[in-house]
This record gives C-alpha cells, structure tokens and sequence, in this order.
C-alpha cells in the first residue's frame, strides 16, 4: 500500500506550503520578540500557566465559548466548523489506526481513507463510518449556518459583518467548498465500493438507486480531484488570509498566559496578536462610530487587516474612541486598544527632545496634607466639581495638599493616547517627583483619565491612588461624612475610562444610592456607551461628537432620572450638551446634601 | 492664584507680507483642516491652555501666523502643547484644535 494516487498532489503541495509558511512566520515573529518577553516564556513553560493554555486553547480556538457567550447560534457555527473539523481529524487518526494498527500512514493516507480504503480494500469498521458521518454532518451545518450568516446575519445577533479582501474571498469559497465535496466524494465511493455511514452511505444508496454505475465510475476520480483542490486551495490561501488565526489564536493563548502582552512599541510579537484576528465582525456593532455616525472603515477589526497588510493610514488609526467596548467582547482577547496606540507611535512625529523642558522648578501646589487632590485638566473645566470636592474635604476635616488647584502639568494620559509615548513619559516623571517631593500617602483625583494613568503608568510606591468615587464612599461608609437620603431618581453614566478602564462600577453606584434611588441606563458598566468627546479620537468633528452623546443622552434621559450623574469631567461636559436632565459630576451630588 | 496669562497683551508691531510668504504649507493645513478657516480669534482656547498657563505658549497666535505663512519656531511652539484637550471643549466654533496642533506638526516638522 503506498497510500498515493495523483490526486492526493494539490492537497499535499497546499499542505506542504501552509506548515513551511507557518513555521517561518511564527519563527521570525518570536526571535523578533523582545528579550524580556522571550524570557517570559520561557520561565513560564514548567509552571502551570502552561496547562491553563492548553484548557484555553481547548474552550476558545476549538468550542469557542466566549462567542458562544454573545449569541448561541454564532457560537455554534464557529465551533462546529472549527471542533468538528477537529473531530474529524482526530477520529480518522483512530479510524486508520484501529483498522490497520500502529503502522506509518502518510497524512493523505489520514485525509483520503475512504478512497484508499475503497480502491485498495482495507478494513473499514461500521462503528467509525457511522462517526464520521455524524461528524461531517456537523460540520456540513456549520457551512450552511456560515452561507446563512451571508444573507441574514441578523439571525445571529450581528447588524453587520466584515467586508472582506479578495484573498479572504479566495479561501472562504475554497473552505465552502472541501466539505460539500468531502461528501459527494464519500457518496460516489459509497455508491460504488460500499460502506459508508447513514450520511454519506445513504447518500450512496439512493446515488446508486437514479444514477447509472457508468456515470459514477466516470465521476469518482474527479470529485476526489475537486475536494483535494479545495483542501489544496484552502491550506495554500491560509497563511495570506483571516484563517491564519486557527493557527495563530494558539501562541497567543500562550504569549498570554505567560504574561506577554502588547506594549507601548510596537514589536514583531504584536504579529502574533494582528494575525490572530479572524475578523469575525463582533467588534464592530459595539462601535459607536458605527452604529452612530456609520463610519465602517476605523473598527478593529479593519485595523487589524489594514496593519497586518501594512496599509495602515494614518485616519484610520487616530479615528477611534478608545472606548473599549470591542476589547471587552473580542472573542480572541486581543489587546486592541494597546495596538492601536503602538501604531500611534510609530506614526507620531519625531519628538523635540527639550519640548518639556520648562517644567523644570514649576510646583503651583498649594496647602498641606497626608492626602493629594489632582484635578487634572477637564476638572479645572468643570469649577463646580473643584468646589465640591472642597466643600467635602472640608466636611470631613481633611488636610489636602492640592497639586494643581493653580495650573500644574497634564497627567499624560492625552498625549500617550495620540502615540507620543516618550513626551508623555516625561509629563509622567514631572508629576510623580512632584508627588513624591510632597510626601503624600494618598492621591485622590476627580477625573478617570488621570486616575488610569497613575495606576498604570507612574511608578508611585508608597503612595494610594483613588478615584474620588471611591474616596466618597469610604468617607460615607466610615461616617466622616452624613448625606441626607432622599427619594430623588438618578441614573449613572459609567465612564469608558472608570468603568472599563479601571473596573471601578460598584463604588459610584454605592454613593448614589446613599442619596437616593439609583435606576440604570439600557447600556450600563462593561456595555456603558461613550460620550463620544473622547480624548482618543482626533478625527471626528465636533457635530460628530455632539451626536454621539445625544445617543447616550437618549438613553439617560429615557430612565425619567431627575438628574444624571456621571463621574467624569469629561462626560459631564459632553453629556450636559445633550441631556435634557440636569447632568452632575458624584461629588455636586454629594457636596449639595451635606 | 498666580496670575493668569490670558494670551492678550500688547503686541509688537509687525508687518506679514502675505505676498512674499509661502502659503503651500498653510494651504495644505487648511485644505486638510478646513474649520479652522471658522476661527473667530476669540482666545478661549489661550485663556484656559494648560501650557499657555505655565509659558508663554500662546495657541491662537501660533495658529493665526502658520495660516498666514509664518512658519518660523511654531514647531517648537506646538510642541509645548500638552494635548490636555480643554481647548477643544470651549471653542465656541467647535474647531478639532487637537487636530489641528498635531496637524501643524505634521507639516511643519521640519521647519
């Protein structure tokens, strides 16, 4: 037996050059990858953060069960397609070795067993035609979903779906293709030699009930020619195409678990991230600009092609809230908001390395105190903030040292988002020395954009960093504060930047519901909508942005609050625009029932 | 509180010929930019810039001279900008002034 016959070539070569181009590529991309990163991986392989990967490899890359949590019928097409076709391959391994024990069989061996075992009259066990069957047959109803998905892909909870590249087009005709001919050609073999299980053997039968054995003898050859070729196309188009993520989902599950993420710079290590994108199109009705203003060229998911293609243009890049809204239902758990500002980066302008030099002795803080207060920028914007966040300060009796109550430096928060990652270090450095020169224990700060970048960006040992939600809710919970409950209705706006950013939801909402009763928007905490004036996005116009906050407005308005409060200067200036309730910032709120 | 620079003063005499300046560069700001041909000068975007509060970077001027072929240090001038953002909110004409500083960047970098 030599398991070959011509047409097993156009498979074999396709799967030849999908192994060598996926051994190359992912080769490179890691020996790019910083040392730091590659170390990572390697302290990370003998502890158990390796067999976590492999369970998530296991949920995600084959039932896919993040998508099975956003809709039920998307998550079956994805894991029908994706652990059927696993299955298959799994159970004709065991299919080949129980009939012909452990021998050596070529991969085409594996793949075209019902023909060799036809032509060359091997065993074949019922019990196994009858699994295969059903496994092709699942797999058979995840195409039909996926052709289904093409004409109304409402049925699966999406508005809208990728616009594809022709390359992608290419592949995906060619997938539709190996599965509808994997069954004809298993019929006719059927019809012809006998076997088969209830699909493809009764198939056979009623093939060979109307169709003459002239006939079939005369199609048998060529259909296992057309499901070859489509294999062949298939496995040959992939490593060009959004199936490159099958593979490449995997690695990154790993890079992952191991602690390596994406980074300020872009690396060749982000490949690994921008190929395991599958355009699958779940990031892109979450997309205000989208289902707002219609723009259906900036969504990660064409970031992501556009950057792996590297056609990447600068308006696509910068044309983005930042919200977060796709990153939290990616189903492949890419960091997109980190690519998208490495991209920045790259785009940014060279720096002017004295740019920043005249922070050099300015310190504009004024009084004394265990505790800082840092406005930051949009609080200087919104007065009434400032002036309630000293009516509770004074309340409560703290001593505050108030860092920039009279002018001081950007977080840098805004400047590292538009990719000027090294200006904004030295913003960063200027405000943690005049932090740590002051000698506080706790930074409070009324703005979430503020809030972020302290925690995640300034090396503040020693020193707390709070948002004054929760700042608020301690001084409640510890009695330093009394606030008069009422039975005035307010709704809450989550802040992109608070809510998502910085998983700060239940310490806003705990405060308003110590004044009064709190009802909940229709897109609320890990769903909140954006205001749309996000710092992020230097594209969109003002009309633009006015628009989308009256989306958001609607939705805050239509609880029938009295007021809406929102814990963010930034929102707060955005929504008042649009909402027809009063809009207020958590300490007016508070500072008004003192 | 320290005193605030409101981005008004009086200013040096000077003379622009707009004939002998080179507008390319401005044309090009503006084609890709064309709000900001809506600027009605007011200096709200000055009086609460967080750079301009702590030098004498002063938004409206750099912008109104870059327009008028000036390009002469406003690089450097641009770059004292923080992005902070709160011009943007107060700009009665609602003009990406964000924009427009990276704009200006953009296209003056090597000026």
């Amino acid at each position: 037996m030599s398991f070959f016959a011509p047409f097993c070539l156009p498979f074999m070569a396709g799967a030849v050059v999908m192994f060598a181009l996926l051994l190359v590529k992912w080769s490179t991309w890691f020996c790019g990858m910083p040392r730091a990163d590659k170390m990572a991986v390697l302290r990370g392989l003998p502890t158990r953060k390796t067999l976590a990967a492999v369970w998530e490899v296991v949920s995600e890359s084959l039932l896919h069960r993040r998508i099975f949590r956003i809709n039920p019928v998307l998550g079956y097409m994805h894991a029908s397609l994706a652990f059927g076709w696993f299955l298959l391959i799994a159970v004709g391994w065991v299919e080949t070795v129980a009939c012909l024990g452990l021998r050596y069989v070529p991969l085409q061996g594996h793949v075209f067993y019902k023909y060799f075992a036809a032509t060359e009259s091997l065993p074949h066990l019922a019990v196994f035609d009858q699994a295969m069957d059903f496994l092709l047959l699942v797999v058979l109803s995840g195409v039909a979903l996926a052709w289904g998905k093409r004409f109304c892909s409402r049925m699966m909870g999406m508005r809208r779906t990728t616009k594809h590249v022709p390359g992608d087009r290419v592949a995906l005709s060619a997938l539709w293709f190996v599965f509808p001919t994997r069954l004809v050609a298993e019929s006719i073999t059927a019809a012809l030699y006998g076997g088969g299980g209830f699909l493809t053997g009764g198939l056979g039968g009623v093939m060979e009930e109307y169709l003459s054995p002239l006939l079939l003898a005369r199609l048998f050859e060529p259909v296992w020619w057309v499901y070859s070729l489509s294999l062949g196309v298939f496995f040959a188009a992939l490593p060009f195409s959004r199936y490159m993520h099958i593979f490449t989902e995997v690695p990154l599950i790993f890079l992952r678990r191991y602690g390596v993420r994406a980074g300020d710079k872009e690396s060749s290590g982000d490949r690994f991230r921008t190929d395991a994108c599958s355009r699958c199109g779940i990031c892109i009705d979450p997309c205000q600009l989208q289902s707002v203003l219609g723009i259906d060229d900036v969504q990660s998911v064409y970031f992501l092609r556009d950057r792996r293609y590297k056609m990447l243009e600068m308006k696509v890049a910068n044309n983005c809230l930042m919200c977060g809204r796709c990153e939290a239902k990616c189903p492949v758990g890419i960091d997109l908001n980190t690519l998208r500002r490495n991209s920045r980066d790259t785009m940014r302008n060279i720096p002017d390395e004295r740019r920043y030099d005249y922070f050099a002795g300015v310190d504009r803080s004024s009084g004394e105190g265990r505790v800082g207060y840092f406005a930051g920028c949009m609080t200087m914007l919104t007065p009434r903030t400032l002036t309630a966040m000293e009516r509770i300060f004074a309340a409560a009796g703290e001593q505050v040292w108030w860092a920039d109550r009279s002018g001081g430096v950007c977080c840098g928060r805004p400047l590292k988002l538009s990719g000027e990652t090294d200006s904004a270090r030295r913003m960063m450095d200027y405000n943690a020395g005049l932090f740590r020169k002051h000698g506080i224990a706790t930074i409070v700060t009324s703005c979430p954009i503020c809030l972020r970048t302290f925690r995640e960006e300034y090396d503040l040992p020693g020193i707390e960093v709070i948002h004054h939600s929760e700042y608020i809710m301690r001084l409640i919970r510890s009695g330093r504060i009394k606030v008069g409950r009422g039975e005035e209705k307010f709704t809450y706006h989550d802040p992109c930047e608070l809510g998502r950013g910085a998983g700060i939801y239940d310490e806003p909402r705990e405060v308003i519901e110590s004044l009064g009763v709190l009802v909940e928007p229709h897109s609320t905490r890990e769903n909140s909508l954006c205001c749309g004036s996000s710092l992020a996005n230097t594209v969109i116009s003002d009309a633009q942005q006015l628009r989308i906050a009256e989306g958001l407005a609607a939705e805050l308005d239509a609880t029938g609050a009295s007021t809406v409060v929102t814990a963010c200067p930034l929102c707060k200036k955005a929504v008042s625009c649009a909402a027809s309730a009063p809009v207020k910032d958590l300490s007016e709120v508070v500072a008004e029932r003192l | 509180m320290a005193a605030i620079n409101w981005g008004y003063g009086i200013s040096k005499p000077r003379a622009i010929d707009i004939d002998r300046n080179n507008l390319r560069r401005s044309d090009e700001i503006l084609h890709e930019m064309p709000e900001l041909q809506s600027c009605i000068g007011c200096g709200s975007c000055t009086a609460v810039c967080t750079a301009g509060n702590l030098t004498e970077f002063n938004f409206r001027k750099v912008h109104t001279l870059v327009r008028r072929g000036e390009y002469e240090g406003a690089y450097e001038l641009m770059n004292r900008c923080m992005l902070c953002g709160k011009c943007r909110l107060v700009c009665p004409r609602g003009i990406n002034t964000r924009g427009v500083v990276m704009l200006i960047k953009r296209k003056l970098g090597d000026f």
